[in-house]
């Protein structure tokens, strides 16, 4: 697991990697593209004010024209500009969701990897029971009990994706700590945490990576799916998954309410799906897909 | 229904049954000589009108205490002394056949119409009138308040029933109400269980139609079938068979009476409805309606409970935004809406202005600079306008350091919240519409803004003991000195837009679709979204 | 084999029993009491405590949680507060006709994703695998809600090619009432041949179905590449190519067997997740099925409707994975060591 060379510095060497990596390439690009926009939404938007609580009810449903090129949505506002404040939003999610994800699953992988016995076996049958909920079905029912909100919706998704993690890092330290200089440094007395977070841990982290790569599409679509179901981001917040459901009673009148918020989703989740399969193929080209 | 039915009955059943069927046969073999039938009508013989709403249609089933959309069914099943014509504003026959009054309008004396059977079989006399308006000013649920002048009622003879009142009222008009004023047959089930019976979905009305199936919760929730026994006959051209079919979105509604799934649709987008113009095989319509939007504010807990904080939001209220933005409304002028008596032009209406709302913050000590205000606002799932009115109070107030969360709730989730033991746990703005029983202002003043604990539909818990004696003053009046009336309801709209116990945003304009071989469709706001589907002919 | 078939329903039985209790959590962490929602908004003091009583409220959380696992194992899961009915009745009705939209969804996303897959395989590295990678990626990016839209959009209303939604036309009930035995329209219309049922209710499923199958699609054609791939490299086949076989014999004769195995276990799997799918799919074609009911729970915050629904998808999802792992191990005894 520690075959990952870091590609050769300078230009030849960038080159060989892109020609050797074209899907992750393609997909970095896209990504790039997509965080570029979210970055630079305030300068770039047309209406900034429309991705807040402004409203023009003397301008509603307009279809594309000039000053508003993806139209405006049922009170007025401008899509362009909420379309991009949402890559903003969706992004964050995906970030703060792996995150925080990785942040209860790791640890806990690794303690039941180190500890073994009845700890291990705690650990992994609820791993079992919150594995027994397909994704979007558990973070839906978290969703419902919590007061909607792009936070609570970003921890719902969190609790339910972390025991991915638990059981690949889990996997991946129990084997690591088997080998020859785990053991001589326990018997070197180091501490525990030491040992787990200096030797460990960085030798199991590859299928974590490629995992959260592979993830990342999966969170963006089911927070998207989420905010569709009204119980995710709120109005006036330019979520994706959100407008889709506002425009869904426009869309045979007006097309453009739907169409663009629904053409960014799929567009950053092909990035990010991109990104995975790349990073699957450079480090753990055996994986299979499960999800 | 345990009851062995007479034999007598069984035998006028099956010569009615007989007699309908050879009709049928007779008007089926015209249908298809003469042209090839529509998909959804069918030959005449079962001709089948669908009618598309957007939210669940039988929220209960007792005919005495309902008060909600099953209106659109019941008013199919059951049917009422007389009824109100919009157009002309006149009282008309119905199971009445004619009635007087004494010249102190304090005693009501209706002649019954004979032959009527109810759909239990049992045939309606001036007993049963009775008996069924007694059941339902004693469970006094619903609208049954329109009852309140009666003292007691009689049934002289089998034909004439004979009303005495505690003060004068125009009982014509309340006989003629959408709910509450159904005639029906108290003995269809022992007493004590007449109410779970109807509750599993039963009917025990005279109308032209009763139920054939009913699917709780299901998207064709109900269907009726005609009525072999009904009084007016079947030998005409009229649909057999009523079904409600839910349709959630607007969208899939204008595509499924473009297919000719659905006959009628109660309400779709304005941008839908005006796609549909074009469509030969469809006719749109438009009507004033009696039907407004109000946000009722929480006056009994909360920020709102200050009334300087209720009229600084009723200040900052866009009302021509808002209607520009929903396209089928129009400006309220207070609480009576303009086509019914006692609308006023006149009324100080609030003119959206941010300054004074912002001067009033200020006062309560709200406003930019001051306390952050955060308020719920509940609306109904399924409406399409409502959204739309959210988001832009959301967008209006926000300027005003003033938070609205918004909550789309189906109706009935809506209603408990609003309901709700625990004042914390209610909402602060709710979004909803209000019609009047039969045509009369007063069921807005009695049922939204008259005092009652618990709450029913007072949801803006307004309390104001003058008002609640203006209110009870203004019913009696409205049948002996109308222009008094007229003045007093002026007087009472004045204080409520002063203390501001709701936002009136809008009127809304009926905008319907229904196929072109629909005949004989007239919109009566009176029965908001109602059709009688028996008044109506299939076409060929 | 009959120890590791225990082990396994043994272990089973426990994710359930973890599956009620987090069912458990989630319903009596929401914010508020209970027995207010129980009781009726216009329940009394008195009336509250009765309540509170009659749920178990008063006791300590173990002891309810104790007569909540014992309610649902006796099949009591509640009432709806929306429909007024058991929930379970809600659910024996809704299911079906999920149920049948995935599966007809999965034969689609079969029918679409194998032969992808195996085109990807056979031209690995060249212009048709690239393609393929290219549709099966759009395919686990598309939100499906969107799809469902479009599609409902362009088929159903502007070409009008297919209808826009339901489950068959409801007008058929007065010309070729529907005998329904198994609550599925196509079914029971084959069963009874009822015809103008039978085209009516294929007619409505096809777009649904499309939209259900594009995810399972993808994924699919993902793993039949991967899997072909894999066996491509192992010896047996190296031998085979050795002897002078064609690639297509070896694609269909060698490779496809041994790798059809991770394929029936994710289609098993994918079922489960097709059906939390729905939840964002029936909506929008006003199918009336489990993901209605989710949806239209959901919005009327009808806590055991949706505790149901939840509790019902994890055990399809924790049953079909048990018997696809008991299947593989009676087909291939390798599994049994792991």
């Amino acid at each position: 697991m520690t075959a990952v060379a870091a590609p050769a510095p300078g230009r030849a060497g960038a080159l060989t990697f892109v020609r050797r990596n074209p899907t992750l390439t393609a997909g970095v690009v896209l990504l790039v593209l997509i965080g570029l926009v979210a970055v630079l939404a305030p300068w770039l938007a047309p209406h900034p004010e429309d991705a807040g609580t402004a409203t023009h009810p003397f301008q509603v449903l307009r279809p594309p024209s000039h000053s508003h090129p993806f139209g405006t949505d049922l009170v007025g506002r401008d899509l362009l500009t909420r379309v991009m404040y949402g890559a903003r939003l969706s992004l964050r999610i995906v970030i703060e969701v792996l995150l925080l994800a990785g942040l209860i699953g790791i640890p806990l992988g690794l303690v039941a990897a180190y500890a073994g016995g009845a700890v291990d076996q705690v650990i992994m049958r609820i791993t079992d029971v919150f594995l027994a909920f397909p994704a979007l079905l558990l973070s839906l029912a978290i969703s419902f009990v919590l007061t909607p909100s792009v936070g609570n919706m970003t921890i719902a998704i969190a609790v339910t994706w972390w025991p991915w993690y638990t059981r690949l890092v889990r996997g991946e330290a129990a084997s690591v700590i088997t080998r020859p200089y785990v053991e001589s440094a326990q018997t070197l007395g180091v501490s525990h945490t030491r040992v787990l977070f200096r030797h460990v841990l960085p030798n199991s982290m590859t299928p974590v990576i490629v995992q959260m790569s592979l993830d990342a599409g999966g969170i963006l679509l089911t927070a998207a799916s989420i905010s569709f179901l009204g119980l995710g981001a709120q109005d006036p917040t330019p979520e994706w998954g959100l407008m889709v459901s506002q425009g869904a009673q426009y869309f045979s009148t007006q097309w453009w309410f739907v169409t663009f918020a629904g053409l960014a989703i799929l567009l950053t989740a092909i990035a990010f799906n991109l990104i995975g399969d790349g990073v699957r193929e450079l480090l753990d080209p055996r994986r299979v897909i499960t999800r | 229904m345990t009851r062995d039915p007479h034999p007598s009955r069984r035998a006028h059943l099956l010569t009615a049954a007989a007699l309908a069927l050879a009709v049928a046969l007779l008007t089926g073999a015209c249908g298809s000589t003469s042209k090839p039938a529509g998909a959804s009508s069918g030959s005449n013989t079962n001709a089948t009108f669908t009618y598309g709403t957007t939210t669940e249609v039988m929220v209960g089933w007792d005919p005495a205490t309902d008060y909600s959309n099953e209106i659109i069914a019941m008013n199919n099943m059951y049917e009422t002394l007389t009824r109100y014509d919009s157009q002309t504003g006149q009282v008309l026959p119905m199971l009445a056949t004619s009635w007087k009054k004494t010249s102190d309008a304090k005693t009501w004396t209706f002649t019954i119409r004979p032959n009527v059977k109810f759909h239990t079989g049992r045939p309606m006399t001036a007993a049963d009138v009775k008996a069924a308006i007694d059941r339902t000013i004693k469970l006094n649920g619903g609208a049954s308040y329109i009852w309140g002048a009666v003292k007691s009622i009689d049934a002289p003879d089998a034909r004439t029933v004979v009303f005495h009142l505690k003060y004068a009222t125009p009982l014509d008009l309340v006989a003629s109400a959408g709910y509450a004023a159904f005639i029906y047959d108290t003995k269809a089930a022992p007493a004590a269980q007449l109410s779970k019976w109807f509750a599993q979905g039963h009917d025990a009305g005279t109308g032209p139609y009763t139920v054939a199936n009913w699917d709780k919760g299901q998207e064709v929730e109900l269907r009726l079938k005609a009525f072999p026994g009904y009084w007016g006959g079947w030998s005409g051209n009229h649909y057999r068979n009523v079904v409600f079919r839910v349709v959630p979105t607007a969208s899939t509604s204008a595509q499924l009476v473009r297919q000719n799934q659905l006959t009628w649709v109660e309400q779709l987008t304005p941008q839908l409805w005006s796609s549909l113009k074009s469509d030969p095989n469809l006719r749109t319509t438009t009507a004033t309606s009696y039907q407004n939007l109000l946000g009722m504010l929480n006056t009994s807990y909360g920020p709102l409970k200050d009334p300087r904080v209720r009229q600084a939001i009723a200040y900052a209220t866009d009302y021509k935004g808002i209607t520009a933005a929903l396209g089928a409304f129009t400006p309220s002028i207070g609480v009576i809406p303009h086509g019914l008596w006692g609308y006023d032009p006149s009324l100080p209406v609030y003119q959206t202005s941010t300054e004074k709302a912002t001067g009033l913050l200020k006062e309560a000590g709200y406003g930019p600079g001051g306390k952050h205000m955060s308020l719920t606002l509940t609306y109904t799932q399924g409406d399409p306008f409502e959204p739309t009115v959210a988001s832009l109070l959301k967008s209006e107030l926000a300027p005003l350091n003033i938070t609205v969360n918004v909550s789309a709730l189906q109706w009935t989730a809506q209603w408990s919240k609003a309901k709700s033991t625990n004042p914390a746990s209610r909402q602060d703005i709710l979004l909803f519409y209000w019609w009047p029983d039969y045509a009369d202002p007063y069921s807005w003043f009695i049922n939204l803004f008259h005092s009652a604990n618990p709450p029913y539909f007072n949801l803006a818990y307004y309390d104001n003991p003058e008002v609640d004696k203006q209110i009870d003053q203004v019913e009696p009046l409205s049948a002996t000195n109308r222009p008094a009336a007229i003045n007093l309801y002026s007087q009472i709209q004045t204080t409520l837009l002063h203390d501001s116990p709701a936002l009136f945003l809008g009127t809304e304009t009926y905008q319907r679709v229904m196929q072109k071989s629909v005949g004989g469709f007239v919109d009566n706001p009176a029965y908001p979204n109602v059709v009688f589907v028996y008044s109506l002919h299939p076409g060929q | 084999m009959i120890r590791f078939t225990a082990h396994r329903l043994a272990l089973g039985v426990l994710v359930v029993v973890g599956v009620v209790v987090l069912t458990f959590l989630i319903a009596r962490v929401i914010p508020g009491d209970p027995a207010v929602t129980y009781a009726g908004p216009r329940a009394s003091k008195a009336q509250l405590e009765r309540t509170r009583r009659q749920l178990g409220l008063e006791k300590p959380v173990v002891v309810q949680l104790g007569d909540y696992l014992q309610g649902i194992g006796r099949g009591e899961w509640g009432t709806s507060y929306r429909t007024k009915r058991p929930v379970l009745s809600d659910l024996r009705r809704a299911l079906p006709a999920s149920i049948e939209l995935v599966t007809a969804g999965l034969i689609l996303a079969l029918m679409i994703g194998l032969p992808l897959g195996l085109v990807s395989a056979r031209y690995h590295g060249q212009a048709p695998d690239v393609l393929v990678r290219f549709i099966s990626v759009i395919g686990v990016s598309l939100p499906v809600f969107w799809l469902a839209l479009i599609l409902q959009l362009v088929f159903a209303q502007r070409l009008g090619w297919l209808p826009s939604a339901g489950e068959y036309d409801p007008n058929l009930y007065y010309t070729s009432p529907l005998t329904s035995y198994v609550q599925m329209p196509l079914v029971d219309a084959l069963l009874t041949g009822n015809i103008p049922v039978l085209e009516s209710a294929f007619s409505h499923l096809i777009l649904p179905a499309l939209v259900v199958a594009v995810y399972p699609a993808g994924l699919l054609a993902r793993m039949v590449r991967a899997s072909v791939l894999d066996t491509l490299g192992e010896s047996h086949i190296r031998m085979v190519r050795s002897l002078g076989f064609g690639d297509r014999a070896i694609l269909g004769r060698w490779a496809l067997r041994p790798a059809m195995n991770p394929v029936v276990q994710v289609t098993a799997l994918v079922f489960a997740y097709s059906l939390a799918n729905t939840f964002l799919v029936e909506a929008v074609f006003d199918w009336p099925g489990l993901g209605s009911y989710a949806a239209n729970s959901l919005q009327a915050l009808d806590t055991p409707a949706v505790v149901g629904v939840t509790l019902i998808v994890a055990i399809v999802y924790v049953v079909l994975n048990l018997i696809v792992d008991i299947a593989q191990a009676f087909i291939d005894p390798r599994v049994r060591l792991r």
